[in-house]
């Protein structure tokens, strides 16, 4: 009885199913997103689109902010400076007192469609320079925060931008030109590295965006009215908040829902951001100037560990590759087919710094024939050899100068003059008779170094044996603490580690030589030296530059404070369909030409 | 019992606090926090470093710092969590709720499927006891559970993932291939199944010949270009879970579960053949868990309309026959897809994923983005599984052992029960306990348990947050993680114990 009431259901199920399956299935629509995008692996994620605050400042957040932001120059791979004409000028109206005029070119957009004018450069100014920051304020106390960098009990009436460059030598207010485009600086004392503080990476942010939020402002032109006046009025209240915005709108870890945050000035913009993943950037429609891109849509997938981005590129997730150079990762790239391996420098160098005053073995190194000795016992090239060729081959080299990054302008020429030939080769029997001469037998010398680094483990070894053939006694003062003790009286003898050059600045090298410099950690003191870098800091033309940085690394050189010896290495793998990946040696590395790239296909 | 449960709290409440300030101090003191500051040449080096020192307040002695950050905590007990910042002033908390997002996608589905493949082989070797299956099984789990995960997960990459990609541009079976995975598959049955000689020479040549048709099959319809289990494997599965359910859940004799179970299947195959379009056409997610619970639920009614004296047996059976052809319905629709995702340009026919959880940008509708997650998951897991299934196989094993040695199970066989019942019904519930325990503790510790893997499979996790937290001597996201996981131990520590007194009559708590 039930068992046929239940055919009699099934039955009629079935009939319905036939007839609805009379009338035609619906074909669901696959939802595809069917662009092609550029893959490339960075081994950290972005996360603030504002480059310029303490906060900010990191390589994952320059090299996307590059890309997005229209500067008035940049770097290239040579390296040098370049000029972006395209997006505006600048001209050095004199020098003594130093006066810059920066104009923007007519055209220059954001990509709302908002013109970039004056306001936007005094607001930069304005944050950069910290001219008008409340004195004496303190962040630390409300920087543990809730909701953002700043804790809620930040004071909405404090003038602070989270940042500190070196444009605080313009404190005067700059004047707005007529046209609205330009502005000019006064700077307070000469500063020659005057082109790398205004306008470089990232640094001009959209003032109607920072209006919005600070003021709440809606319409564009009101708001950049709004900045100017506030920063040429100086009304604190509303420079308080402008500068809180300033300080934390930017800083997003995935795509923030006010699209405005994401207005760029640059080739690309953000299109999508999905947190720890990836970031998108598209082509943006409103940029008119020269680095207009081939490609119209770049993604940046986050991957932390460098074998995992080599299987990433050889299954098609990724075109281009930079990861940490070893050569594990070298030899996983090499068995990848249809891979281009670019092989070059990276800008931090590799060098040993003598003590010259509070050494561990007190006075080892007062006598300059000993620190010769010493230094001719280093192998140089045998630590290149085995260290650093296998994995960059034939790029591998030591570098020869104490200032000036391997390719950038001037390095072949002062290589010929400081007189670092002379520790090319490892001399023991110059050394030997050197401590003869100086009549110190057997002195006991001891290296600090990272010991958590296999790398400089065996530079270590390398050196220490060298050393012994000649008679010296090299110990270890290798530590995990290595960077806490750099510059502690009584550690170590002679350090060894790396400098990172971020730019190209003339004056960069001066805290690393100068008595007393913040970056001058063996205690060298040369008068001459110090007169020399004063001349530098003043000295507005590049030849004459070059020519006090020779006679300033000649000098090094002659008084044997140590010896570089090894840019290092830098292993980028390329998708061969990708044309135009030619890395450079200092930030922003392979992002330098993205605009450059092109698909083959 | 209560009184217990506080006491062990309480208690647990002051290690852990020790237990904080021990992790606070080692973490702080393994180095210089400073040290990429110091080796810069940038100009404004000194206010980057001024600026970090007020961030993370290192002017503060580590073991004083401690307190500013235990101060943080316990905000979270009037609603206000200050977990600090990170070294690049981001705030932890933020990076705690992604981390921890970003792990349980990751471990869950491992962790759930190993302790189901886990228990259902260590249950087969422990009734198979001595067999070749045995003895295969325990070396081939032994082999992978003593394996290093990032190896495991490099050689999966490699050929999981970059070899199975390179096969589907020419996807073709070599006849070689088809023989030795015959051969492979008739070995495992034969052992699997067991028996006297004969039974096993039927049984290997069985499964050798039906293993090669399909791969010749799949090689000739060049199946993996376009997926799909068809009609045929899906009525056969719908046939078959009917079957093999209530064979396990209440044995074949039991006429109105067999009959629930076969209607179940024959309204899914319906459901399949001829409804499945229209339900499935613009599919979300609600839509798709509300499926799931009306497959249970009509599976559960028609086992009680069938009813009889017994009827919660047939409702349970019914029910799980149906949630089972909701799955492999679910699966050939996802399979419908896939050459859809293959083939977009996103994707460019290299569909399993050696990195991160989804294809960047790829767009899809559901059952395109559950493709996507699948083509990405499936290398972690399959790692996170391969290294965990061999301990919960053996625990498995020699509980199953112990209990079938048991006399009242001696007895069940002497009074002349069903094999099947005294496997299920005495052995099995029994064995169950002291596993039960160790799940409840596992779960506890996968949180954590994941850091290689997530760094190899480019996940930013939980462990992540640790490993970098470590890298940069930056003691908040480390003591975030301790906290999250410290806290999971502790719980489920003490649910292990409840649940073992809960399940275990001889056990009391006091």
């Amino acid at each position: 009885m039930r068992i046929s009431r239940f055919a009699a259901a099934g039955a009629a199920i079935a009939a319905g199913a036939l007839v609805l399956s009379g009338c035609s299935a619906p074909e669901a629509d696959s939802g595809l997103d069917e662009g092609t995008s550029v893959g490339i692996a960075w081994n950290q994620a972005f996360y603030s689109a504002n480059g310029n605050t303490s906060f900010g400042n990191a390589t994952a957040n320059n090299n996307i902010n590059y890309l997005i932001y229209g500067t008035f120059n940049y770097y290239n791979n040579t390296p040098e400076l370049v000029q972006d004409t395209s997006f505006g000028t600048y001209e050095l109206v004199s020098e003594d007192p130093q006066v810059v005029e920066y104009t923007l070119n007519e055209d220059v957009e954001w990509s709302d469609g908002t013109p970039i004018d004056a306001a936007d450069l005094l607001l930069s100014w304005a944050a950069l320079s910290q001219a008008l920051d409340d004195e004496g304020f303190d962040p630390s106390q409300f920087q543990n925060p809730d909701t953002g960098e700043f804790t809620e009990d930040y004071p909405t009436d404090t003038v602070f931008f989270d940042t500190g460059t070196q444009l605080s030598l313009v404190s005067e207010l700059p004047e707005v030109g007529d046209d609205g485009r330009s502005i000019t600086l006064t700077y307070d004392n000469p500063y020659v590295d005057w082109e790398l503080v205004f306008g470089t990476t990232g640094t001009i942010l959209p003032a109607h965006v920072v209006a919005k939020d600070a003021l709440g402002i809606e319409d564009p032109e009101e708001g950049k009215q709004a900045i100017l006046d506030a920063i040429q009025e100086n009304d604190r209240e509303a420079l308080a908040s402008v500068s809180n915005s300033w300080n934390t709108i930017f800083n997003f870890t995935e795509l923030p829902e006010d699209e405005d945050l994401l207005v760029s000035s640059g080739p690309y913009q953000i299109s999508e951001f999905v947190a720890d993943q990836y970031i998108t950037l598209t082509a943006n429609e409103n940029y008119t100037g020269d680095r207009q891109p081939n490609i119209e849509e770049v993604t940046i997938r986050f991957i932390g560990d460098p074998l995992a981005a080599v299987q990433a590129l050889e299954n098609g997730e990724v075109d281009v590759i930079s990861p940490q150079a070893t050569t594990d990762v070298v030899a996983g790239l090499e068995e990848i087919e249809g891979v281009e391996i670019l092989t070059g420098l990276e800008g931090t160098y590799e060098h040993i710094d003598l003590q010259f005053d509070q050494s561990r073995n007190p006075g080892v190194f007062s006598d300059q024939r000993v620190r010769e000795a010493f230094l001719k016992t280093i192998p140089r090239q045998e630590i290149v050899d085995t260290l650093i060729q296998p994995i960059i081959g034939d790029e591998a080299l030591v570098r020869n100068s104490q200032l000036i990054v391997p390719g950038a302008e001037g390095y072949d020429e002062i290589v010929e003059a400081n007189g670092s030939d002379a520790y090319a080769e490892v001399d023991i029997e110059g050394a030997t008779a050197l401590l003869a001469e100086a009549g110190v037998t057997n002195p006991e010398v001891c290296i600090l170094y990272a010991s958590n680094n296999p790398r400089r483990v065996n530079e270590f070894s390398l050196i220490q044996a060298s050393a012994a053939e000649a008679g010296f006694n090299v110990t270890d003062c290798g530590s995990e603490d290595w960077g806490g003790l750099l510059g502690t009286a009584g550690a170590y003898d002679a350090s060894l580690f790396g400098w990172q050059s971020t730019g190209l600045g003339v004056t960069d090298s001066g805290p690393n030589f100068e008595t007393g410099g913040i970056n001058n950690l063996n205690f060298y003191s040369n008068p001459e030296i110090d007169e020399l870098y004063d001349q530098l800091y003043q000295e507005f033309d590049p030849e004459a530059q070059l020519e006090l940085q020779m006679q300033i690394d000649e000098i090094l050189w002659s008084d044997a404070y140590g010896v570089t010896i090894f840019q290092f290495p830098s292993v980028t793998g390329v998708r061969d369909t990708l044309e135009g990946v030619d890395p450079s040696i200092i930030a922003p590395t392979i992002f330098w030409n993205v605009w450059d790239w092109e698909l083959s296909e | 019992m209560a009184t217990f449960v506080i006491r062990r709290l309480i208690a647990s409440f002051f290690v852990f606090l020790a237990a904080t300030y021990l992790m606070y101090i080692l973490t702080a003191l393994s180095g210089d926090p400073l040290e990429e500051l110091r080796l810069s040449a940038s100009p404004n080096k000194e206010s980057l470093i001024e600026a970090r020192i007020n961030l993370l307040n290192l002017d503060v002695p580590p073991y004083l710092r401690y307190f500013i950050w235990l101060a943080g905590v316990g905000g979270c007990f009037i609603g206000r969590c200050d977990l600090g910042v990170n070294i690049q002033g981001q705030p932890v908390t933020v990076l705690l709720g992604q981390a921890l997002g970003q792990t349980l996608q990751l471990v869950t589905t491992a962790a759930i499927l190993a302790i189901i493949i886990g228990i259902v082989i260590g249950i087969v070797t422990a009734l198979r006891q001595y067999s070749g299956f045995d003895y295969g099984v325990t070396f081939t789990t032994f082999l992978f559970f003593s394996l290093p995960i990032f190896w495991v997960a490099v050689l999966l990459k490699q050929y999981v993932a970059i070899g199975f990609n390179d096969f589907l541009q020419e996807p073709t079976i070599p006849p070689l291939v088809i023989g030795v995975l015959a051969v492979l598959a008739g070995l495992f049955w034969m052992a699997l199944i067991g028996g006297a000689i004969r039974r096993k020479v039927i049984v290997f040549a069985i499964a050798a010949v039906v293993t090669a048709g399909v791969l010749v099959y799949m090689d000739l319809t060049r199946w993996f270009e376009n997926p799909s289990l068809g009609p045929v494997v899906v009525i056969l599965s719908a046939v078959g879970a009917a079957y093999g359910v209530t064979a396990i859940s209440t044995g074949l004799k039991n006429k109105r579960a067999l009959y629930s179970s076969l209607t179940v299947a024959g309204v899914g195959v319906l459901f399949y053949l001829f409804l499945k379009p229209f339900v499935f056409y613009a599919m979300t997610l609600p839509l798709y868990l509300g499926l799931a619970v009306g497959a249970l639920v009509i599976g559960g009614l028609i086992g009680w309309l069938w009813g009889g004296p017994d009827r919660w047996q047939s409702v349970r059976t019914a029910a799980i026959v149906a949630l089972l052809i909701g799955v492999v319905i679910s699966i050939d629709e996802h399979m419908r897809w896939f050459s859809a995702y293959a083939g977009s340009s996103r994707v460019g026919n290299r569909p399993i994923a050696t990195i991160g959880a989804e294809t960047p940008n790829l767009g899809g509708n559901f059952w395109i983005q559950g493709v996507d997650t699948f083509t990405h998951v499936l290398l972690p897991t399959l790692a996170l599984i391969l290294i965990s299934i061999a301990s919960y196989t053996r625990y498995t094993r020699s509980s199953m052992l112990e209990v079938l040695n048991q006399d009242y199970i001696r007895t069940a066989r002497a009074k002349g029960l069903t094999e099947r019942t005294v496997v299920v019904r005495h052995a099995f519930r029994n064995a169950m306990i002291p596993i039960a325990t160790i799940v409840a503790f596992d779960i506890g510790s996968i949180v954590g348990g994941a850091v290689i893997t997530e760094r190899v499979f480019g996940w930013t996790g939980m462990g992540q947050l640790f490993v970098n937290g470590l890298d940069h001597i930056d003691p908040n996201p480390v003591m975030a993680f301790f906290l999250v996981t410290g806290t999971l131990a502790i719980i489920f520590n003490l649910i292990a114990d409840l649940v073992y007194a809960a399940l275990d009559p001889r056990i009391r708590l006091s």
